[in-house]
């Protein structure tokens, strides 16, 4: 039988498009004593660290050989993993599987992305999976969401303008996010004026390249009472990945998100999405796919979304409230976003996110992280078990 | 020359660089759809159970998991599912060079079902609607190197 697990510490870095004044291992120090700091532990008391980073945009070959050893974590037992966009989705899923198996009393989960480092060039176009298949055609996350914003525009019925408001929306959370990168004070109409990066997608739409890095701390219920006074009850994951060579001729309509969420749904006994979960933080690397995640993940109707958006309802304080930290458009550090999903939904079930502290009370959270051409994971995080 | 003269000779190994570099995978059943495309065909497998027409094929049906045996031709038309065109300078995977891409890229549902990318002839983005009927134009038999680009463009069909 597995442990019951709990969130006991956060920590992030204020994120940036570029980070001179640091190397990498400083970096994800500062994220990892954040998340010590949170917990008041030290890294004496960890006895577990599963690290992750899309090792293709840090433009390195195994960057965590020469970080942990900078905040700790050496000789301690631990995994590293990588997966593209959803490498901080499979490494908070293994550290909670870990620390459910009641082996370790507190699981470190680091990642980290310090993109002014890497290849900037893969989000722009080298992406791809079979060499005899893809190769022909540029593939790259920019493509895919352009691909599946056409099929919102036509199946939908809404216009660019849908995704101009989308993104002030996004922005204005953002602004009241400390950690989060850009903080345009964008309007509709720059946002519409913006070049098209690869038709319909414009460049305003499309999240930025990110230095940052993201942790936290899960331990077994017994030790987390003893850590803090606000854990984060860890109330299950799924991850719900589709075959990559399989997503050439795949729907430009469906990812794997609504098969995920239905899951974690069904298995926990949740009904009404709007009234079951108080706070999303779901990864959107683009604000048109913030239309179509809204309506995946259940909150909506098939191809209603930017109908709510133009009425003003999705907000920090609005009837729902959608990525209230700004979301990925903002800040995309690829390797430790999802973590920093997972860090933003546990801030609002603690009632510290600040400014964008969603202002009902959050009893449970929905995370979720995007990789790949339609990979999903998805969290869900309580107040109480 | 003695014999213990020449063993002090050094012996270089050349390698002239930038060079290119060949990467062989092998396609397995997939060979069919790659003679296919030698005789202007797009060959799909197509699944027993659930009738998905999958480009590229599989054996194994990844919905219903059950094996696949069905080879079906897609014919030659197709529609509109979805289009976008690149607007800067995009790495090309086969060259490692960036290129400007004239053409909008396009999702086509064939005739037979498999829905599959390709470049498309048609500029006029506002043209480029779902449901368009498109037809595949073929590089020139003697030239089709048994490629997914044999297939040329996908061009409006006239009407």
């Amino acid at each position: 039988m597995a442990e019951r697990i709990a969130i006991t510490g956060v920590g992030q870095t204020y994120h940036k498009s570029k980070r001179k004044d640091v190397n990498a291992p400083e970096l994800v120090t500062e994220a990892v004593e954040a998340a010590l700091k949170d917990a008041q532990l030290t890294m004496k008391d960890i006895d577990f660290v599963v690290s992750g980073s899309f090792e293709m945009a840090d433009g390195q070959y195994l960057p965590d050989m020469w970080i942990l050893p900078e905040f700790g974590g050496v000789g301690k037992p631990g995994l590293k993993l990588q997966n593209a966009g959803t490498t901080g989705g499979v490494a908070a899923g293994a550290a909670f599987n870990y620390a459910a198996s009641g082996m370790f009393n507190n699981v470190l989960c680091v990642t980290w992305q310090k993109m002014d480092e890497g290849q900037g060039a893969f989000g722009r176009g080298g992406g791809g999976l079979s060499e005899y298949w893809q190769s022909q055609i540029p593939m790259s996350p920019i493509t895919n969401f352009a691909r599946r914003t056409f099929a919102y525009l036509h199946n939908s019925g809404c216009t660019e303008e849908h995704f101009a408001i989308t993104r002030v929306k996004q922005d204005q959370c953002a602004l009241k996010n400390p950690y989060a990168q850009l903080k345009l004070n964008t309007t509709v109409e720059k946002v519409m004026e913006s070049m098209a990066l690869v038709w319909p997608i414009r460049y305003l739409h499309m999240c930025p390249s990110t230095a940052g890095a993201a942790a936290f701390i899960v331990s077994p219920e017994n030790q987390a009472k003893k850590v803090t006074r606000k854990p984060v009850w860890v109330e299950d994951w799924f991850c719900a990945h589709v075959g990559g060579a399989f997503t050439m001729a795949e729907d430009p309509t469906l990812s794997t998100l609504r098969h995920g969420c239905e899951v974690v749904y069904k298995r926990n006994g949740i009904t009404n999405v709007l009234k079951d979960i108080q706070a999303f933080e779901v990864y959107e690397p683009c604000s048109p796919a913030e239309l179509r995640w809204m309506e995946e993940v259940g909150v909506c109707e098939d191809w209603t979304a930017w109908k709510l958006m133009e009425q003003g309802k999705v907000g920090i304080d609005k009837e729902i409230p959608f990525n209230p930290s700004g979301g990925v458009t903002a800040t995309n550090p690829i390797g430790a976003t999802p973590v920093i999903r997972i860090i933003e939904a546990a801030l609002q079930i603690r009632d510290d996110a600040g400014e964008h502290q969603v202002p009902q009370t959050v009893n449970r959270a929905l995370a979720t992280a995007y990789g790949g051409q339609g990979e999903n994971v998805i969290f869900l995080l309580r107040k109480s078990l | 020359m003695t014999t213990a003269e020449q063993k002090q000779e050094p012996e270089f190994i050349q390698y002239k660089y930038p060079r290119t570099q060949h990467y062989w995978h092998a396609l397995g059943y997939q060979t069919r759809a790659v003679e296919g495309f030698k005789q202007g065909k797009i060959m799909a497998t197509k699944c027993s159970k659930c009738g998905r027409a999958m480009v590229p094929p599989r054996i194994v049906c990844p919905e219903c998991y059950v094996e696949v045996t069905e080879w079906v031709d897609q014919g030659q038309r197709g529609k509109l599912v979805a289009a976008f065109k690149i607007g800067y300078p995009m790495y090309d995977r086969r060259t490692g060079e960036s290129q400007v891409w004239d053409k909008p890229v396009v999702a086509v549902q064939m005739e037979g079902g498999a829905l599959l990318d390709g470049w498309c002839s048609e500029t006029d983005l506002d043209k480029l609607k779902p449901g368009l009927l498109l037809e595949a134009v073929w590089r020139p038999e003697e030239e089709r190197i048994g490629a997914y680009d044999d297939v040329l463009h996908w061009k409006p069909v006239e009407k």
